[in-house]
């Protein structure tokens, strides 16, 4: 007769609705809700991001791909690339000498087809101001600082090579861009057309070829997949693209784990409210069962249940989702391009795999067991025996983090140093808490502390759940804090941006004083002579390198070494100390490839002279600072008496044109490198990322502090009837309160500081090994977290004390 | 009837078939429910048992009429509404009429036991059991429990197993047995001689 009642009834559905709403239900659907939510937020907005940066890293080389070469295209991947359909552009790069009437000057020429670039801005501005983003046969566009090198005008003629040009016009902005000052020849633009006039491309010439590449992801891949690399040709995407490439790369990362960690927070939720909820409805469970309730019946009655609450998740967070996504893009709205790129059904699918990967575990393991509930216990409470736990659940969640983060280096240290940390610092914190329950306080506190150490595996849950969300919470915003601090230094809003070379000697003093007289920021002047390493300890350079395979670029070519008589501030040294007679200091990473240890002597070559020095001292060099660096620094004694030019980098701005000008005018001979278009696009790239950065952290944070209010106010629930027993007893408002304040504020501050220990060693070694950025302590999360765990309880209390403080009817 | 803690209640527990002997057998209805596996026993209940609790055991997120259906709804009965007119036609027996989509916490300690009662019977079982029925109420609504569960078992003829401390209450039944240190033995005295 039972039998037939498995069907789900109107009667089960509409249960199952008040029991949500009005049993404890809702908790367990909020969380689940706002899992949902951050996913679809943080994943739209994280795609979003990334297109738009992944759009903004193509724009910066010029396609969507780069094919280079030492020698011409070969006509193989021509022929390749038309089967695959997809858009080409040739480039050829090379450098010559261009002659005006008066001056000459060695260019960059770089002879485009006329449907450069495929992607970012080609702006070129003419005669009477007119504007083109392409170039034509027979035109020739020239580089601001040119015209003042060259002593020209538009329409006047240069000799570029043999051929005879007139120039069109001033190139304002150009996609692609050079890192390296010291390669930053002044460019000009010609169409590929006229090139073989120029008689510069002959066998043995040293020309670059390029291939731009536009086409979709699939027939990218398929081409670079197709096509066998010769030597001297290499593909360049987005992601190798040096600087921009690792800014990229490590907002990805942060991006990945700002959601994995709100993930976790939810998780954590959702499971402590689960758990409660199964506790709380044991007594039904029974009662059903002593009323002739089925297993299968009870099944049914929860899958019900289950279900309802899936389906109201998934519409609820999903709009909550594209809404909280709304919010966090506002403040983006002005470095966002104003058609947003679209993400289709990705983060809805996600969100909905990751609530079933979490939900079905959280939700089904403790309901299943509360199946086991024994019906006895509508008269008599006895213990339970399960007859078994779905413990196969739990491989859920651990084969989808297997599958999407299985090579995600960051993830893992996180998830593993999370457990780790957690037995070790509940261990600690609870011999903490056993060790104050034996010293003698007031009455509320050691009624809180035999409270807390009465039942120390609740006790533990909740220290655990509380550190650990504080934990998180600390790691998504100092993350975020210690990566832009990191890139502001890189490229800080008074970073140099205009390079001053080849001063003479005798130029020097006057220029330097010219440069204080117009008030520019500027650098220390630096010694700069070209030469090369021979020698490590007497063998040869090139076999003394640790990887044979790869002969190092410093190696390849002359380099620039400078002397000083103290090292610059920016240097740090790594290794060794800076000093002594004949000595010279070197880069940590040239230290690596060549082998080069403390006290080794090397032997350079400096226009067939050769000297040798000692190693005193190894050094950390940020290439991107923009600031004056070396491998090689030398003792004064060594290198001073070669002959040399200077060179120093100063902070010009935008406005400032006319000082550059003044410079040029006054010292033609000293060039200058202007990087100031390129700092200001890179300074763009930056605040976008900022910015996105800092709104999902706010998000997670939020999220965080909402997620630990709502355990609190669980976890005061769960102590009605014994306060409202207190109360019942005459136990004044004062004492409740006060042992309430004392318990939980315990609980506040050691969560406090375990999770600030926890975050400062996981934040120690993502940074280290995970970011590959310097490290540092965080003295101020310290008193932070502490503090922010007791204002949450605070807050918490307040709002249910009253409640708790009714007597029992 | 006995002292607390003399096995009043785990005696009911076995007798409803709600827990498993770990000696003897136990016969009710003719099955040996002793015998019989967890689902077996509660399909038994189900169909011929009713249960009347001291603390109610109402379910908190549904209304005295969902709560009296509630009994049908587990045996299979999907017509909600005949379910709902017998419901409701017990309600008024008890005298509810018109609270019917009260939720428990809206109804006093004395109502919310009417709303067992009619639990209770809702499904004509042919063993009631009540565990101290009247144990978490006053003195007054305690008397009109009882008069409303006895006269209700007489109308639908229903075997009755009461649970109870209350020697007055005892008396009220054709067989009292004492429990006394898990041994039970009957209490001969009449109720006109004692």
């Amino acid at each position: 007769m039972l039998g037939k009642s498995l069907k789900v009834n109107k009667m089960t559905v509409s249960w199952s609705w008040r029991e949500i709403l009005f049993g404890q239900l809702w908790p367990v659907l909020v969380a689940l809700t706002l899992i949902i939510a951050c996913v679809v937020a943080l994943s739209t907005l994280a795609l979003r991001v990334e297109k738009v940066m992944t759009n903004h890293g193509r724009s910066l080389l010029a396609a969507d791909l780069v094919f280079k070469s030492s020698n011409p295209i070969h006509p193989s991947l021509l022929e390749k690339a038309k089967q695959r359909g997809v858009t080409i552009s040739a480039q050829s790069q090379f450098q010559t000498m261009a002659f005006s009437d008066q001056k000459m000057q060695l260019v960059t020429v770089k002879s485009v087809e006329s449907n450069y670039p495929l992607r970012g801005e080609l702006n070129l501005v003419g005669k009477n101001k007119t504007l083109q983003h392409q170039v034509n046969p027979g035109e020739l566009w020239l580089s601001a600082r040119l015209f003042a090198l060259l002593d020209v005008s538009i329409g006047d003629n240069i000799a570029v090579g043999d051929a005879e040009l007139t120039i069109s016009g001033l190139i304002q902005d150009e996609p692609e861009l050079a890192y390296n000052p010291f390669n930053s020849i002044p460019n000009l633009f010609m169409h590929a057309s006229d090139l073989a006039k120029t008689g510069a491309v002959q066998v043995g010439s040293r020309v670059s070829f390029r291939l731009f590449v536009n086409g979709n992801a699939s027939s990218l891949t398929a081409l670079q997949k197709t096509y066998l690399l010769q030597a001297g040709e290499s593909w360049i995407d987005e992601n190798k693209q040096g600087r921009t490439a690792s800014l990229i790369n490590k907002a990805k990362q942060y991006l990945s784990l700002t959601i994995l960690m709100v993930i976790l927070m939810a998780a954590e939720t959702l499971i402590l409210t689960c758990l409660h909820y199964a506790r709380d409805r044991s007594e039904t469970v029974s009662m059903l069962k002593s009323m002739g309730a089925s297993r299968a019946w009870l099944r049914l009655w929860l899958t019900t249940q289950v279900f309802i609450m899936f389906v109201i998740a998934f519409i609820v967070g999903c709009s909550l989702g594209l809404l909280l996504e709304f919010l966090l893009r506002l403040p983006l709205t002005d470095i966002l391009p104003k058609q947003l790129p679209s993400v289709g059904l990705q983060p809805f699918l996600f969100a909905i795999g990751v609530a079933l990967c979490i939900g079905l575990p959280a939700l089904l393991i403790p309901l299943t067991r509360l199946l086991d509930a024994p019906a006895i216990n509508v008269i008599q409470q006895q213990k339970t025996k399960y007859a078994k736990t779905s413990w196969w659940l739990l491989l859920l969640p651990f084969c989808a983090l297997l599958l999407f983060y299985a090579s995600n280096k960051l993830v893992w240290m996180v998830l593993l140093g999370l457990l780790a940390l957690f037995v070790v610092l509940a261990g600690l914190s609870y011999g903490l808490l056993q060790l104050l329950g034996r010293l003698k306080w007031s009455a509320a506190f050691s009624l809180a502390l035999s409270r807390i150490n009465r039942s120390p595996k609740n006790s533990l849950m909740q220290l655990a759940a509380l550190s650990g969300s504080l934990m998180l919470v600390a790691l998504i915003w100092l993350i975020k804090s210690d990566l832009l601090g990191d890139w502001q230094q890189t490229l800080s809003p008074d970073a140099p941006n205009v390079f001053a070379i080849n001063i003479s000697p005798e130029e020097q003093q006057g220029y330097l004083e010219q440069v204080d007289t117009l008030a520019l920021p500027r650098s220390d002047a630096f010694a700069i002579i070209r030469g090369r390493i021979t020698e490590v300890n007497g063998q040869i350079a090139s076999e003394h390198v640790a990887n044979k395979e790869q002969l190092p670029n410093i190696l390849k070519r002359e380099i620039n070494f400078t002397w000083v008589k103290q090292l610059p501030v920016y240097n740090p040294i790594i290794a060794g100390q800076w000093g002594g007679e004949k000595t010279v200091s070197v880069e940590q990473k040239v230290a690596t490839d060549l082998n080069i240890k403390l006290g080794d002597r090397l032997t350079f070559e400096v226009n067939s002279q050769t000297f040798s020095a000692t190693v005193n001292s190894i050094r950390s060099v940020k290439w991107q600072s923009m600031k004056p660096n070396f491998v090689f620094i030398f003792s004064e004694d060594v290198i001073a008496d070669l002959p040399a030019t200077w060179m120093l980098s100063f902070r010009v701005e935008q406005a400032q044109n006319e000082l550059v000008n003044q410079l040029a005018r006054l010292y033609p001979t000293v060039s200058l490198l202007d990087f100031r278009s390129m700092g200001h696009k890179i300074q763009g790239l930056l605040k976008q990322i900022s910015w996105s950065l800092t709104g999902l952290a706010s998000l997670g944070v939020v999220s965080g502090i909402l997620l630990i209010f709502t355990l609190l106010r669980l976890s005061l629930g769960e102590r009605k009837r014994e306060i409202t027993l207190y109360r019942t007893l005459g136990a004044s408002k004062k004492r409740i309160s006060h042992t309430l304040w004392a318990e939980y504020g315990l609980l506040a501050i050691s969560a406090g500081f375990v999770a600030a220990i926890a975050a400062e060693l996981i934040l120690f070694s993502l940074m280290k090994w995970g970011f590959q950025l310097p490290t540092q302590l965080h003295p101020s999360m310290w008193l932070v977290l502490p503090l922010l765990a007791t204002l949450i309880v605070f807050i918490s209390l307040n709002s249910v004390i009253k409640d708790l403080l009714k007597p029992l009817k | 009837m006995g002292t607390s803690g003399a096995g009043k209640s785990t005696l009911m527990g076995l007798l409803a078939g709600l827990d498993q002997p770990t000696s003897g057998s136990i016969t009710l209805l003719g099955e040996t429910i002793s015998a019989m596996n967890d689902e077996q026993r509660a399909k038994i209940r189900g169909e011929s048992i009713g249960f009347v609790f001291q603390n109610f055991l109402l379910i908190p997120s549904l209304t005295a009429l969902q709560n009296v259906t509630l009994p049908m709804v587990l045996r299979g009965n999907e017509d909600d509404r005949s379910n709902n007119q017998k419901a409701k036609q017990l309600l008024k027996e008890v005298g509810l009429a018109g609270r019917e989509t009260h939720l428990p916490t809206q109804l006093s300690g004395g109502e919310q036991q009417r709303v067992a009662l009619a639990r209770a019977f809702v499904t004509k079982p042919k063993v009631l059991f009540a565990d101290e029925p009247t144990g978490n109420l006053d003195q007054k609504t305690a008397a009109h429990i009882i008069e409303l569960l006895f006269k209700m078992n007489q109308e639908q003829g229903t075997t009755l197993i009461l649970v109870t401390h209350d020697a007055n209450l005892a008396k009220r039944c054709q067989r009292t047995l004492i429990i006394n240190d898990g041994h039970s033995h009957e209490n001969k005295c009449q109720e006109s001689q004692c």
